[in-house]
C-alpha cells in the first residue's frame, strides 16, 4: 500500500481550509478559500506561492558528474545555451528517457560548479531518476544522492515577484541583478551556487529564475526546517500587493495556458516524439539526428511513431473531462486520439475569435478557456479544429501553436515594473 | 474546504444524494446545488443548461456544471418540465459560489409534486453529510 506524505505546510494548508487532494502520493492543496480563479489571476496580475516541496532533488557530484548526466539526460550539456556549454549558475530543462525513448521523468538540471549538480524532478520521482543515474555510474567518480522530502521548495510567480520576494531579502538588489530566465544563485546546506541569497532572518535560499506557470518569478530552495517561516515571511510581504496562497489546481491552469507538460500525463510511457517540447532533445541542426549519444537517443532515431501530441483550447470554458472514456474526434465523430490534459485558463478569453488575456487589458472579462494537450493518431496543424468527447457531451476545440499570451517567464528583469527604484529604496531601508 | 459546521443549508428546501436542492411549495419549482457541493467542485466557470421547455424525468441529467478541475452532471430533483433558466449564470456562474441556495439554475414545474417526498429535507441531508 503507498503511503501518503505530507509536506511541511501541510498543517498550514488545513488550518487555512485548503481543499487537500492526494497528488504524486502527497497529500496537497488544490485551492484555498479565495479559490482556483482568483489563485489563477493573482499569478497574471500580481504573484502567488505555491508550495512545491513535494518536488524531488536528486545531487550529483564529483569528477564525472557532469559525464553522468551527458549520457542521462537529454540536453546536450556542451551546447544547451544558445550554442555554449552549462555553465555555473545556469539550468536548464529536458528530460530523463528510458532505453526505449519513453519519458522516466522531466527536469531542471541546475550546474551549482562544474563538478556539482542539481537536478529537481518531480514528486515521488527521486528514488527512480537517482536509480537510472547510478546505473550509468558505475565505476566512475560520481556520488548521486537522492534528497527526497529532505529539502524545503516553493515558488513565487507572477510580475510582482521580484519585488515581494525583494523585501525579504536582505540584498535584493544584487540577488537579482541580471538573473536572467534559467539562472539563479545563492545556495543552502551543501547546495553552494555562486554569491549567496540571504534572506531578512538570516535564512540562505538558492533563488532560482525558473517555474512552472508561464509567468515571471521564482523557485526558492531551502533548508526543509526553514521553510515554514519562509513561507509566512513571503506571505506578509505580499499581502498589500495581492498577493495569494495557490493550490495546484492553479498551477495546473496556469501550466496548460503556457503549454508546459505534467510529467507522466502529457509526456509518458511513449516516445518522446511528435510533441511542443522537442527543443528538450539535442536535435542538430537538421533536426535528423542528435549532437550526441544519450540513453534513449537511439530509440528515438528508430522508433516509428506516428502519434502527435499537440496544444488545444476551446472558444468558452466548457471542457470535457480527461478521463477513461473521453476521446477526440474529427468533425465527422471518427475516433482521432485521447485527451491528455483538459483544464480551464481563466485568464483568457476570445474577442473576435483571437485569444485575449487579462494580462493585455486588466479591464478585459475573461471567462475561461478550456485548453490542454490531445495525442492524436494523425497530424493536425494550428487552427485545424477536432472534437473532445466524453461519450455524450460533444465539444469542438481548436489545434494551437500557444494558448496564454503576453506571458511573462521571459522578461528581462530590469523590465519588471518599479524593480529598480524599489530595489535601491529597499537596500537604503535593509542597510542604512 | 469548510468545516462541516460552516456548511449552510437552506431549511426549507429538500435535497437529492447529489446534492442537489429543490424549493417546495408553488407551481414552480427552482433547482440548485447545496453549499457543500460548490465548496466540493470549487470555482464554477461554465454552467450548462437546458432550453426553456423541455421536460425530465426524476433524476434524470438536465445540465452540467463545470468548475476549473472537473465536469458535474445535474440532476433533477423531481420530474417536470423547465419553465425557466437562470440567465444570470451565462455571465456570472460563480454566483453559485458566492450564494448557493439564491442562484438557482432552473425552476421547472413538477409533473407529480409527490416526488418531492421522496427526497431528504435539511435535516436528513444534514446528516447525511455527517456521515
Amino acid at each position: 500500500m503507498e503511503t501518503t506524505k505530507e509536506t511541511v505546510l501541510h498543517g498550514w494548508h488545513v488550518e487555512q481550509g485548503a481543499n487537500m487532494a492526494l497528488f504524486g502520493s502527497y497529500h496537497m492543496p488544490l485551492w484555498y478559500r479565495s479559490g482556483t480563479k482568483a489563485e489563477h489571476l493573482a499569478v497574471i496580475n500580481a504573484a502567488g506561492i505555491f508550495d512545491t516541496s513535494h518536488m524531488a532533488v536528486v545531487s550529483l557530484s564529483g569528477r564525472d558528474a557532469r559525464g553522468v548526466l551527458q549520457r542521462c539526460f537529454s540536453k546536450d550539456l556542451r551546447q544547451c545555451l544558445g550554442r555554449g556549454p552549462l555553465v555555473d549558475g545556469r539550468a536548464v530543462y529536458g528530460v530523463f528517457l528510458g532505453d526505449d525513448g519513453t519519458v522516466i521523468d522531466d527536469a531542471i538540471v541546475c550546474q551549482l560548479a562544474e563538478e556539482s549538480y542539481m537536478v529537481v524532478v518531480n514528486a515521488s520521482m527521486g528514488p527512480a531518476v537517482a536509480l537510472r543515474l547510478r546505473e550509468n555510474a558505475g565505476g566512475l567518480a560520481v556520488v548521486i544522492n537522492d534528497h527526497s522530502d529532505r529539502i524545503g521548495k516553493m515558488d513565487i510567480q507572477g510580475p510582482l515577484a521580484a519585488r515581494i520576494l525583494g523585501r525579504v531579502l536582505r540584498e535584493p538588489g544584487e540577488a537579482f541583478a541580471n538573473l536572467s530566465y534559467f539562472a539563479f544563485r545563492g545556495g543552502f546546506g551543501d547546495f553552494v551556487a555562486q554569491r549567496p541569497v540571504v534572506t531578512v532572518d538570516g535564512t540562505p535560499l538558492l533563488l532560482s529564475r525558473t517555474g512552472y506557470t508561464g509567468e515571471f518569478g521564482f523557485e526558492l530552495f531551502v533548508a526543509i526546517e526553514r521553510l515554514p517561516a519562509l513561507w509566512e515571511m513571503v506571505l506578509a510581504a505580499g499581502r498589500d500587493d495581492g498577493l495569494l496562497a495557490c493550490g495546484l489546481a492553479a498551477r495546473d491552469s496556469l501550466r496548460a495556458g503556457a503549454v508546459l507538460p505534467l510529467s507522466h500525463q502529457d509526456i509518458g510511457p511513449w516516445p518522446f516524439l511528435n510533441n511542443p517540447w522537442q527543443f528538450a532533445l539535442p536535435w542538430d541542426s537538421g533536426g535528423k539526428a542528435f549532437t550526441k549519444d544519450f540513453l534513449g537517443g537511439p530509440a528515438l532515431l528508430a522508433a516509428s511513431w506516428e502519434k502527435h501530441t499537440l496544444p488545444f483550447a476551446g472558444f468558452d470554458a466548457r471542457k470535457i473531462g480527461a478521463g477513461e472514456g473521453s476521446l477526440v474526434t474529427d468533425e465527422r465523430g471518427r475516433a482521432i486520439g485521447t485527451i491528455l490534459t483538459c483544464t480551464t485558463d481563466m485568464a483568457i478569453g476570445r474577442v473576435e475569435g483571437q485569444i485575449r488575456s487579462v494580462a493585455e487589458d486588466p479591464g478585459f472579462a475573461a471567462k475561461g478557456l478550456c485548453c490542454g494537450f490531445v495525442l492524436l493518431d494523425e497530424p493536425r496543424q494550428p487552427g485545424d479544429t477536432v472534437v473532445l468527447s466524453d461519450g455524450k457531451r460533444r465539444l469542438t476545440v481548436e489545434i494551437r501553436a500557444d494558448v496564454r499570451p503576453s506571458r511573462t517567464a521571459r522578461r528581462p528583469m530590469s523590465a519588471m515594473p518599479g524593480l529598480e527604484a524599489e530595489m535601491s529604496t529597499l537596500r537604503a531601508e535593509v542597510n542604512p | 474546504m469548510k468545516e462541516f459546521d460552516e456548511l449552510l443549508f437552506n431549511e426549507e428546501f429538500r435535497y437529492t444524494e447529489e446534492h442537489e436542492w429543490v424549493s417546495v411549495g408553488g407551481a414552480e419549482l427552482m433547482v440548485g446545488i447545496s453549499d457543500y457541493a460548490q465548496d466540493q467542485l470549487g470555482d464554477i466557470v461554465f454552467v450548462e443548461m437546458p432550453e426553456v421547455g423541455a421536460t425530465f424525468a426524476r433524476g434524470e441529467q438536465f445540465g452540467t456544471l463545470e468548475s476549473v478541475k472537473a465536469v458535474s452532471e445535474l440532476y433533477l430533483p423531481v420530474g417536470g418540465e423547465v419553465v425557466a433558466v437562470n440567465e444570470a449564470l451565462g455571465d456570472s456562474p460563480e454566483l453559485i459560489n458566492q450564494d448557493p441556495y439564491g442562484a438557482w439554475i432552473v425552476k421547472i414545474r413538477p409533473s407529480d409534486t409527490a416526488e418531492l417526498e421522496q427526497l431528504l429535507n435539511a435535516e436528513s441531508y444534514r446528516s447525511m453529510l455527517r456521515g
